[in-house]
């Protein structure tokens, strides 16, 4: 039926079988966007956040959504200003993850503030001390710049192709795209890096408040420096999961295996830098607070004590990084997967625990430690993304060239 | 809104809130609600979602029968200074819909800018500030009673103490009618130390040694404003939030759970924390 | 060009593109944008307060019996701001919460807007003023003429003032002797003087002069007495460094501010004081100036303290010996000792035998009519009427024997009984109340034992409230006949001040009336003037405000001018000796139940945050409760940990509390601060009338603790009652 459409040379599912996937997917979409409509009307009452916790699930899902999808503005740094060209073969996917994890960013963002039809205000009368703002300014500007890296990969869909201005339009953007994936970059660098510093100025916060290095607290380049280490291996899960889904292969061992090192290296420098930083964090900050460490770790609730920090560096970030670094290791099919999985999973509960810890930890001594229990409506909004995210990738995947390796991979017969 | 004229010396306004007089009546709460429009629900009892720009907390000494003590502790926003003005809410406002006025020492909040991010709330380690998670509502006739000096506020905006600032204002404005610009100790008084039944609430400039404020709590403003009257301390001083609220008790105990001390650290001995926190 | 569905398709795309591009780059999307945003700023379901014209005005806050100065700020006609009168003798400024919150009780939704008749269907239905009073009057008519003028009874929250006085006129001059009024712990205090030294005045507290105070379970912080004034009074002891003994199984606020706390077993508090009475006799520790000029019978009393060692009350209060000595001899070794009782908000009486004590140990130190002691003053009289003429159904009625026995018999020296005003009606057939007025009470909310008083209201067939708000007691009556609220009317307030003065003051309207409401005063002449005859002729004005302008006579215009002035003639009452041989042998006040059913011992608790007599409490005083105390409708009881362990009942958890009286599912806080064995609950809540934002929350103390009478006074002294916890 839109055979048409689809791209040259490739198989895809029958577009009943198609149109089902989608609509299956497209059920808890609407699901979402009803709690959306409900938080926008009737307030953020919905949610389960209270005075307490004025940043909750929606902003760990921000961060966790922006650090995964940090494979985007890496590789792109990788194959257009290092040079490792062969990326090439796995960046158009990274775009359109990073596309779809920044979009719904920004989505998340409208619906979590208390007067979305205001948040301009943050451009209008911005102030400029502001992480928030930093993280405002460099999370729309890059959201353009990535939708213009989309373009040329829409316009490679067959039937745009064959229109000659497009044709032309997609050639000649490639040829710049170079700087785009440079200012892609160095913004992306930024605005990670102020959605570290959102938490990392809070004084007010011992858990999350980090010493600084000219304006900026150390969470700063720690978080830039995780969303490079983890976003690549976010990107490599979701292709084994649509190669899996698909059932083929759709990019070669050797282009998964440069960036899985890669993604290595970076994280076992990361860890190398994290540990520091907690350890200075545990005995020179914190004390100089009238806090000890075990005091961070001893949640009446039971949620946070040790088992999350342990969880963060140990399983999440120096195992996927041992595995990763390990030629060997890297090699074998289930211990890459499972280094990819624990590293996004490691880098999840980092962005947790610098919203959510920071809100539970009491900070006057005469206080407890603060619950909270996300709403149905939080839930359903949370997810709204990764609905969205599915619909986008899967109709970017029949239509659109993303896996150029996927013809030599797959040849069809006839 | 850092208007400040240069005539007048900037004035710092603070209070001293001594405990051992604070009965935990709550009238405080309620002069606060009554002042500025303070909505209310017909369930409050989840206090992480009531609003209560002063609000009473209740320590105990943490002994068992009968060597238990109480001791009620008001607070109101501190209307913290930060190092040179950065308090820790203000500087994390992406839309400046928080500021710190010099010229009064009063953290301002504007209402009609705030678009309810929430980040101001997360940086506040007091609880000051709260958010308008519902629509205020009052019911049939109540609204007679609200005053035109201080806005209600819509919903999902976030709203705490301004020392009743719309009251510095009128006396301004009072003192100005006069051919004033000073403005006598009395003239400007918060609604809540005046409502106050104890008297256990003192309300001033602390940079005006002739006011009880800077006479009681003797602010050392070389020092981050710590205080060096004895029994004098504030709440978690060595954060480098730099509060003018100051509080007093004759209790140990009381003074040791206003901030975070070490197990070795003595009680009101402890370096004031570096107050770089902004940028 | 052929316009073919795809050519059509560019077209349409480019149309809708260029609109798009075009849009973008006109300034209507900003235009939009901001528009939007103005628009949030100006929600029309966010309200916009006018401005205009502000004034200040004075008046007396009579919310409760603390009679406050108060300033009210107004806008236009609009009150906007209650604040205390500065220059006001009680409270110099201050303010408490109830009295802050007052405007959310003038323009609250609880108010009665117009005269209401409650319908077969038992709704109400609004009627006009002249025909309700023509129904009230017709009812009144008809028990008259059928011989019974006695059946009508008046039950008001106090007996003083104009007010007051007009109703009991109204039943002097009807025919009947039954007005009731509810009594409170410095009403037997009173009687205490009468009965000790042949004194009949206003008792006085002068806590802020003393230098020792010691006090049995009052709760001087937390609305004991006048609140304000008492609060200042601690403010003043904490300054000067004066000692507070607080005794209460409790850590109530008091106790917490308190120098010493000595938690006592609830119900032995009169042995302590009985310990504390033999040290002092036994060392001869007391004012023996004092006592050998002013007092008769210290040998009696000699006597009857000797039983109570130091081990033995030490074994009967859970108090440490050495504390009770040490205590004991403080007290003596003071300057100013005083020792008061009333426990709570000393809203409810407190036992003969209890009160007689308190003062003899006051008498002992000479504590009495002194700077720093326990002050009896001649109240204001300025209500110098004569007797109106009855005729002969007046007489008759009149002379008829009280339906609460109070007066005579056992009970000679207490006015009213309203505990046996309520057995009464409940006991053998009918009720020999057959039309009741009640006026400044709320008795189906704050009597003991709810049921009880519920079951005697559902006996009286015509039930008259003059309630402002649809409280417990309106809901039930016949017919509402609409007060003013406090800040729409006069009211005269009659002052003791602790520094041993008194002060008249008034109460002034601030606001005009929002609704269709009148003055109980003003009820009650028009209701006189139509029932005609002697009645009629007993009430000479045309209102009530002209009623209390020429009673006040010249005090008027000045009182209307500055709000209060000083009573010239409020100098100590002199009296006879005081006689230490009345003093009542000791008899023990433990709480009702036995202790093998009901191993704990429940009490009540007050706290300034909760209004728990005639009015509720306003929205902002539920927002000020802690969630300790009520959670969602819930209410908390309060129980040791070591209690709670034994029961295997943990915090925030459901458990059933049941009394003798009744069985309520609660939730359990734990609190270190509350002796072991010993269970304490909210006074206040449990409301079952009001507004959503009061009704249904928690449980009225209540419903759990019965009556039990003082058997000198009669009068319902309960406090404690036994009772059971277990998990549910
Ligand atoms: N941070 C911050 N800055 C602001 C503002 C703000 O809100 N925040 N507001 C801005 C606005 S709206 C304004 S208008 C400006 C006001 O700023 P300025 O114009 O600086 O206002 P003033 O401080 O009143 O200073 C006026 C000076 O004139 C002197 N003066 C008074 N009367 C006379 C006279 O008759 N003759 C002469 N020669 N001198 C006289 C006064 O003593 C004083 O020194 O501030 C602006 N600056
Ligand atoms: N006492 C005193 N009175 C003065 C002066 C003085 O110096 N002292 N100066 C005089 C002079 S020169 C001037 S120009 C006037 C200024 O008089 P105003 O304009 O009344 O005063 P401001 O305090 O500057 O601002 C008014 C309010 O606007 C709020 N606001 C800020 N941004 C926004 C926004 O985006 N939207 C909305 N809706 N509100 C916002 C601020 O929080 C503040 O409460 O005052 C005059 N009167
Ligand atoms: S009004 Fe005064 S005494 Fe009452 S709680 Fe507030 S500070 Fe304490
Ligand atoms: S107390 Fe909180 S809200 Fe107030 S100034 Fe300090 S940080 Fe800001
Ligand atoms: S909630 Fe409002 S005041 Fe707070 S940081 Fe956000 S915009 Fe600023
Ligand atoms: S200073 Fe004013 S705004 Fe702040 S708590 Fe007191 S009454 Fe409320
Ligand atoms: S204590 Fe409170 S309620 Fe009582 S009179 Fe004073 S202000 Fe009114
Ligand atoms: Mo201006």
């Amino acid at each position: 039926m839109d055979s048409a459409l689809l791209p040259k040379g490739v198989k895809r599912c029958s577009f009943p079988q198609f149109s089902i996937g989608i609509l299956i997917v497209g059920a808890v979409l609407l699901w979402g966007v009803y709690a959306m409509l409900l938080c926008w009307f009737k307030g953020l009452n919905q949610t389960g956040m209270n005075d307490s916790y004025g940043f909750a699930l929606w902003i760990w899902a921000d961060l966790a959504v922006i650090a995964l999808g940090g494979g985007a503005f890496f590789t792109g740094l990788l194959k257009y200003i290092i040079g490792k060209d062969e990326l090439k073969n796995i960046i158009n996917f990274a775009v359109v993850i990073g596309f779809i994890c920044y979009s719904s960013a920004l989505l998340i963002l409208a619906i979590d503030v208390g007067q979305p039809l205001r948040s301009w205000f943050i451009f209008w009368h911005v102030n400029v001390h502001s992480m928030l703002a930093e993280v405002a300014f460099c999370l729309s500007i890059y959201f353009s710049v990535l939708a213009i890296e989309f373009v040329p990969l829409l316009l490679e869909n067959r039937k745009l192709d064959e229109v000659p201005f497009f044709h032309n339009l997609a050639h000649n953007m490639h040829e710049v795209m170079a700087v785009f994936a440079a200012t892609g970059a160095f913004l992306s660098c930024f605005h990670q890096g102020s959605l570290g510093g959102v938490a990392g100025v809070l004084f007010g916060r011992p858990f999350a408040f980090r010493e600084h290095l000219l304006v900026w607290p150390w969470t700063f380049f720690l978080f830039t420096w995780s969303a490079a280490a983890y976003g690549p291996c976010f990107t490599i899960l979701l292709t084994k999961i649509t190669e899996g889904i698909t059932r083929k292969k759709l990019v070669k061992d050797n282009v998964v295996d440069l960036l899985a090192k890669i993604s290595g290296w970076m994280i076992a420098s990361y860890m190398v830098a994290k540990l520091i930083d907690t350890w200075y964090w545990a005995t020179v900050t914190a004390p100089s607070r009238g806090l000890t460490f075990m005091q961070f770790y001893s949640d009446g609730n039971g949620l946070y004590t040790l088992w999350i920090i342990v969880a963060e560096l140990v399983v999440g970030g120096i195992l996927p990084a041992l595995i990763l670094t390990n030629k060997t290791l890297r090699a074998n099919k289930s211990m890459l997967l499972l280094a990819v999985i624990l590293a996004c999973i490691g880098v999840c509960i980092n962005r947790w625990v610098m919203v959510l810890q920071v809100m539970a930890h009491p900070v006057l001594p005469f206080e407890e430690w603060f619950a909270y229990m996300p709403s149905w409506q939080e839930v359903a909004t949370t997810i709204l993304p990764v609905a969205y995210g599915v619909i986008l990738a899967s109709l970017a995947y029949r239509y659109l060239p993303v896996f150029p390796q996927e013809r030599e991979l797959n040849p069809v017969n006839g | 809104m850092n208007k400040t004229h240069n005539t007048q010396k900037a004035k710092k306004y603070g209070m001293v809130i001594d405990l051992d007089k604070c009965t935990g009546c709550g009238a405080c709460m309620v002069a606060c609600m009554a002042e500025n429009n303070v909505p209310f629900k017909k369930d409050e009892t989840n206090k992480l979602d009531s609003i209560t720009w002063m609000h009473l907390y209740k320590l105990t000494n943490g002994k068992a029968f009968p060597e238990t003590e109480i001791c009620y502790l008001p607070r109101p926003c501190m209307h913290c200074e930060g190092a040179h003005g950065h308090p820790p809410c203000v500087s994390v406002c992406p839309a400046t819909a928080t500021d710190y006025d010099h010229g009064t020492g009063i953290v301002s909040q504007i209402y009609t800018r705030c678009f309810g991010c929430r980040y101001c709330m997360g940086a506040c380690p007091y609880h000051a500030r709260y958010f308008n998670w519902w629509d205020p509502v009052w019911p049939e006739g109540m609204k007679e009673y609200l005053s035109p000096n201080v806005s209600p506020r819509m919903r999902g905006v976030v709203e705490k103490c301004s020392f009743c600032f719309h009251r510095y204002q009128l006396a301004m404005d009072k003192a100005y009618h006069e051919g004033r610009k000073e403005l006598e100790e009395h003239e400007y008084q918060s609604s809540c130390t005046q409502a106050c039944p104890a008297g256990a609430i003192t309300f001033g400039d602390l940079n005006n040694p002739d006011h009880q404020v800077h006479k009681i709590a003797r602010p050392d403003n070389e020092h981050g404003g710590k205080p060096s009257a004895t029994n004098v301390f504030r709440l978690l001083e060595r954060l480098g939030t730099n509060p003018k609220v100051y509080y007093m008790s004759s209790r140990e105990w009381v003074r040791r759970l206003g901030d975070n001390y070490l197990p070795h650290e003595k009680t009101g001995e402890i370096a004031l924390g570096k107050q770089k926190g902004h940028h | 060009m052929k316009l073919d569905r795809r050519n059509f398709l560019t077209l349409g795309g480019s149309l809708v593109a260029g609109g798009v591009v075009g849009t973008t780059l006109s300034p209507l999307p900003w235009k939009l944008m901001d528009d939007s945003a103005i628009w949030t700023q100006n929600w029309p379901w966010t309200p916009v307060p006018p401005d205009g014209a502000a004034s200040f005005n004075h008046s007396i806050c009579t919310l409760c019996p603390g009679k406050c100065g108060i300033t009210v700020k107004k806008v236009e006609s609009r009150a906007i701001k209650i604040e205390g009168r500065k220059d006001f003798p009680v409270n110099q400024g201050g303010i408490c919460i109830l009295g802050l919150a007052g405007l959310q009780l003038l323009y609250g939704p609880t108010r009665i807007e117009t005269p209401l008749l409650k319908t077969a269907g038992g709704g109400f239905k609004k009627i006009s003023w002249d025909e309700a009073v023509s129904l009230l009057a017709k009812k009144l008519e008809e028990l008259r003429s059928s011989g019974k003028p006695e059946s009508v009874a008046a039950l008001t929250g106090s007996d003083t003032g104009v007010t007051a006085a007009l109703i009991k006129r109204f039943l002097f001059a009807y025919g009947s002797p039954n007005f009731i009024s509810e009594q409170t712990f410095k009403d037997t205090y009173k009687i205490a003087l009468k009965k000790m030294q042949a004194l009949q005045g206003e008792v006085v507290f002068d806590i802020e002069n003393a230098d020792y105070v010691l006090s049995l379970g009052s709760g001087i912080i937390e609305g004991w007495d006048s609140p304000v004034k008492m609060i200042k009074a601690n403010s003043a002891l904490k300054t000067k460094k004066a000692f507070l003994c607080q005794v209460e199984p409790r850590l109530s606020m008091t106790a917490a501010k308190a120098d010493k706390w000595l938690p006592v077993i609830p119900g032995t508090e009169t042995d302590l004081v009985w310990g504390i009475l033999h040290v002092i006799l036994n060392q001869a520790l007391y004012n023996k100036e004092f006592v050998a000029e002013n007092t008769t019978g210290i040998e009696r009393l000699s006597q009857l303290a000797q039983p109570y060692t130091l081990e033995k009350v030490s074994a009967a209060t859970g108090i440490k010996s050495s504390d009770i000595l040490s205590v004991a001899t403080q007290f003596a070794k003071a300057a100013k000792p005083i020792a008061v009782c009333g426990k709570g908000q000393g809203s409810t009486p407190e036992s003969m035998g209890h009160i007689m004590a308190v003062h003899a140990l006051n008498a002992l130190m000479g504590s009495v009519n002194r700077e720093g002691g326990v002050i009896a003053l001649n109240p204001a009289s300025y209500i110098s009427w004569t007797n109106p003429e009855q005729d002969e159904t007046g007489k008759n009625g009149f002379g008829k024997e009280r339906v609460d026995g109070a007066g005579k018999g056992n009970y000679p020296d207490t006015p009213f009984l309203a505990n046996r005003f309520i057995s009464a009606i409940n006991g053998q057939g009918k009720s020999p109340v057959e039309a009741l007025l009640v006026s400044g009470s709320n008795p189906l909310y704050s009597f003991t034992d709810t049921a009880a008083v519920k079951k005697a209201f559902e006996k009286i067939p015509f039930i008259v409230s003059f309630s402002s708000f649809m409280d417990e007691t309106a809901k039930v009556a016949t017919l509402i006949l609409p007060s003013h609220t406090n800040l729409e009317r006069f009211e005269d307030v009659s002052l003791c001040l602790g520094s041993g003065k008194s002060v008249i003051g008034l109460s002034t309207p601030v606001v005009e009336p929002k609704f269709d409401t009148r003055h109980t005063g003003d009820a009650v002449i028009l209701l006189a003037k139509k029932l005609g005859g002697s009645v009629a002729n007993a009430f000479s004005w045309e209102s009530f405000e002209a009623c209390l302008t020429e009673t006040l006579g010249d005090k008027w215009e000045s009182l209307k001018e500055s709000g209060f002035l000083e009573n010239p003639e409020s100098l100590i009452a002199a009296g006879t000796r005081i006689d230490f041989s009345v003093v009542a042998e000791p008899k023990s006040m433990a709480p009702e139940g036995d202790a093998a059913s009901y191993p704990l011992i429940l009490i009540p608790y007050d706290s300034l945050r909760l209004a728990h007599m005639a009015v509720g409490s306003p929205p902002f005083l539920l927002k000020t409760v802690e969630d300790t105390v009520l959670k969602k409708n819930d209410i908390l009881v309060e129980i040791n940990p070591q209690t709670a362990s034994k029961l295997n009942l943990s915090e925030k958890k459901y458990a059933m509390l049941k009394t003798p009286k009744g069985a309520v599912r609660v939730k359990i806080h734990l609190f270190e601060g509350i002796m072991p064995g010993v269970i304490a609950m909210a006074r206040g809540l449990g409301h079952t009338a009001y507004d959503d934002y009061l009704s249904g929350k928690g449980v009225n103390f209540n419903e759990l603790i019965g009556p039990m009478e003082d058997p000198i006074s009669g009068l319902d002294v309960s406090y404690g009652i036994r009772a059971t916890l277990t998990n549910a």
